[in-house]
C-alpha cells in the first residue's frame, strides 16, 4: 500500500534520513521505533508531503507521491495526525473536526462522519462548541485523532499520540488505535510507549540516526535484545 | 449643544464605517497572507477612479460600479499574488524574510500604480455629485451619500463575517491563518487560499474606494493616507478580527470627527498620535488578546 524506497531527506542543510525504506500493507499496523532525534517525525512528514525527499521514491497504491504537496496526498487517502496536534486554536472543536472533512468528496458527508467520531470520543460531543485552545491535553489529542479520521483515510499516519498525556488517557489512545485497526484502516505509528506499541502493531521498524537498523514482526522484536535494552529498559 | 454632540458622533460613525471596511481588507492580506500591503490605498484609489470614470464618462450609477469594482480588483489582487507574492514566499529563506520582501514589493506596487494612475487620470483632485442632498437623521443633517456609504460598509462587513464563519472556504481561510501546515494536511491548497485572501483584500479596497468616491474628493495620491488609516484601525482592533476592525474603525472615525470639529487640519495628526501611543502602550491592540 505504502512503499518508501531509499528515501533521504534534508532538514535545511542537515541530512536527517539516509536511504530509508519501509512498507505498510493494506490493513496493517506498523510501528516506527527510535530514540529522540532519530528522524521518525521527519520520515512521517516526508510521507505526508510536509517535507520533500532529496532522493528516493514514495508510492501509495502504486502512484508516486513524493514531491506532491500535502493537500494532494491527503486526497489520495493518507491522513497525517502530526506531532504536537497542530489544532486550529481559535476554532471550536466542531470546526476543527469539520476541517478534517475539507476534501470536496468528503465534505458533503461530514455530519455522518462527525457522528461516528463523536461515538469514538463521546467527550468531544460535549465539548463541540468550545475553542480548541481551551481543552486539556488529552482532549486536544482526541480532537487531533478525530480530525485525522474525518477525511476517511485508508492509511493513518500518527505521530506520538500519547506525548505528554496522563497514563489513563494514554490507555484510551491505544484503545482507539486498536478500534481503528479492527476497522481495517492501515496505521503507521510513532509511539514512545514501545512495549504497548509493539503489542498492537503487526510489524515494526527501528530507526537510528536516520537509518533503518532493524525490522520485523513486532512479536519477534519484543524479544530482540537490542530492543529490550534500548527501548524497553529490560 | 446636544445637536452638536450628536452631529459629531454620527459624523464619526459615517467616517468609521469606511475605515472599518478598508481595514478588514488589509487585515485579511496581512493576517492570513502575511503581506503587509503598503499599496492597499492604491487599490482603494483604483476603485475610486474606476467609479468616477464610469460615472462621469458613461453615467454609470456608482452603486452599480460597486458590483464591477469588486470583481475587477479581486482579479488584480489574485493574479498579483500568484505572479509575485507566491514566488517571493517560496524563495524566502524564512517567514520573517518573506514579510520583509513582500512589504518592499508592495512599496514598488504603490509607486507603479500611483504613477500609472497619474498618467491616465492626471494629478488633480476629482469628484462628482451623487446623492448629495441632505437628509435629516436623528436631529442631525447629513448628505445622503454618506448614509449609503455607511450602510454598504456594514452590509459588506456582515456578509464577509458570515462567509468566514459559516462556509467551507471561510473556515479554510481561518484554519490557514491559524495553522497553515495543518490546513494543508486537511487538504487545503494553501497557495490558492492565500491568493484568495489577497484577492479578497483587494476586493474590499475596491469596494471601499467606490464608496469613498461617492462622498469624498479623490486624487491618484490619496492612497497612502488610507493605508495608514487601515493600519491604525488594525492596531486598535486587533489583527484578523472583523468585529475588532469595526469597533476600531468607529473609534477612529469618532476621534476624526471630534478633532475635525475643533481644528480640521489636525485629524491626521491625531490619528498618528493615537497610532504611536497604541504601539507603545498596547502593542497587541486595544481590543486584542
Amino acid at each position: 500500500m505504502l512503499e518508501v524506497e531509499n528515501v533521504s531527506t534534508m532538514y535545511g542543510r542537515i541530512q536527517v534520513l539516509w536511504d530509508v525504506s519501509l512498507a505498510v500493507r493494506e490493513g496493517e499496523t506498523v510501528a516506527l521505533v527510535g530514540a529522540n532525534g532519530a528522524g521518525k517525525t521527519t520520515l512521517l512528514e516526508t510521507v505526508s508531503g510536509m517535507l520533500k525527499p532529496a532522493s528516493g521514491r514514495i508510492a501509495f497504491r502504486g502512484k508516486r507521491i513524493d514531491g506532491l504537496p500535502s493537500h494532494a496526498i491527503v486526497e489520495l487517502g493518507i491522513s497525517h495526525i502530526p506531532e504536537g496536534r497542530r489544532l486550529f486554536p481559535e476554532m471550536s472543536v466542531r470546526e476543527n473536526l469539520e476541517m478534517g472533512a475539507y476534501l470536496a468528496r468528503v465534505w458533503k458527508d461530514k455530519q455522518e462522519i462527525l457522528d461516528r467520531v463523536f461515538q469514538l470520543f463521546p467527550i468531544l460531543h460535549a465539548r463541540q462548541g468550545q475553542l480548541a485552545r481551551t481543552l486539556s491535553g488529552g482532549e486536544q489529542q482526541m480532537v487531533a485523532m478525530g480530525r485525522g479520521l474525518m477525511s476517511r483515510p485508508s492509511l493513518l499516519v500518527i505521530d506520538e499520540p500519547s506525548s505528554g498525556l496522563a497514563p489513563l488517557v494514554v490507555d484510551e489512545m491505544f484503545r482507539i488505535i486498536e478500534t481503528l485497526r479492527g476497522e481495517g484502516i492501515a496505521i503507521l505509528l510513532i509511539e514512545q510507549n514501545v512495549q504497548q506499541t509493539l503489542e498492537i502493531a503487526t510489524r515494526a521498524y527501528v530507526l537510528e540516526n536516520g537509518r533503518i537498523t532493524l525490522e520485523g514482526a513486532s512479536r519477534d522484536l519484543l524479544h530482540e535484545d537490542l530492543i529490550k535494552k534500548a527501548y524497553l529498559g529490560l | 449643544m446636544m445637536v452638536t454632540i450628536l452631529d459629531i458622533i454620527i459624523a464619526g460613525m459615517l467616517l468609521g464605517g469606511i475605515y472599518a471596511l478598508i481595514a478588514v481588507g488589509l487585515s485579511l492580506q496581512y493576517g492570513v497572507a502575511r503581506v503587509l500591503n503598503i499599496a492597499h490605498g492604491e487599490f482603494i484609489m483604483l476603485g475610486a477612479f474606476i467609479t468616477w470614470t464610469l460615472y462621469t464618462a458613461f453615467g454609470v450609477n456608482p452603486l452599480l460600479s460597486l458590483a464591477l469594482c469588486g470583481p475587477t480588483l479581486f482579479l488584480i489582487g489574485y493574479v498579483l499574488y500568484i505572479v509575485l507574492f507566491s514566488r517571493l514566499r517560496v524563495r524566502a529563506a524564512s517567514p520573517g524574510a518573506y514579510e520583509g520582501n513582500s512589504m518592499l514589493a508592495c512599496f514598488g506596487l504603490l509607486f507603479i500604480i500611483q504613477n500609472l494612475a497619474i498618467l491616465i487620470w492626471g494629478a488633480d483632485i476629482k469628484g462628482y455629485s451623487f446623492f448629495a442632498f441632505p437628509v435629516d437623521f436623528a436631529g442631525a443633517r447629513f448628505a445622503a451619500n454618506r448614509l449609503i456609504t455607511l450602510g454598504f460598509a456594514i452590509v459588506i462587513g456582515l456578509v464577509f463575517y458570515l462567509f468566514l464563519a459559516r462556509t467551507r472556504l471561510g473556515k479554510a481561510i481561518r484554519a490557514s491563518a491559524q495553522e497553515p501546515e495543518a490546513a494543508g494536511l486537511m487538504g487545503v491548497n494553501i497557495d490558492r487560499v492565500l491568493a484568495l485572501c489577497f484577492g479578497l483584500g483587494a476586493l474590499m479596497a475596491g469596494l471601499g474606494g467606490a464608496l469613498i468616491s461617492m462622498s469624498y474628493k479623490i486624487q491618484p495620491t490619496m492612497g497612502l493616507e488610507y493605508t495608514m488609516i487601515a493600519l491604525i484601525v488594525i492596531v486598535l482592533g486587533g489583527l484578523g478580527s472583523i468585529p475588532g476592525s469595526f469597533i476600531g474603525g468607529f473609534l477612529l472615525g469618532l476621534v476624526g470627527s471630534i478633532v475635525t470639529y475643533v481644528e480640521p487640519g489636525l485629524a491626521l495628526v491625531a490619528y498618528y498620535v493615537i497610532f504611536m501611543m497604541v504601539l507603545l502602550l498596547k502593542p497587541k491592540g486595544v481590543l486584542g488578546k
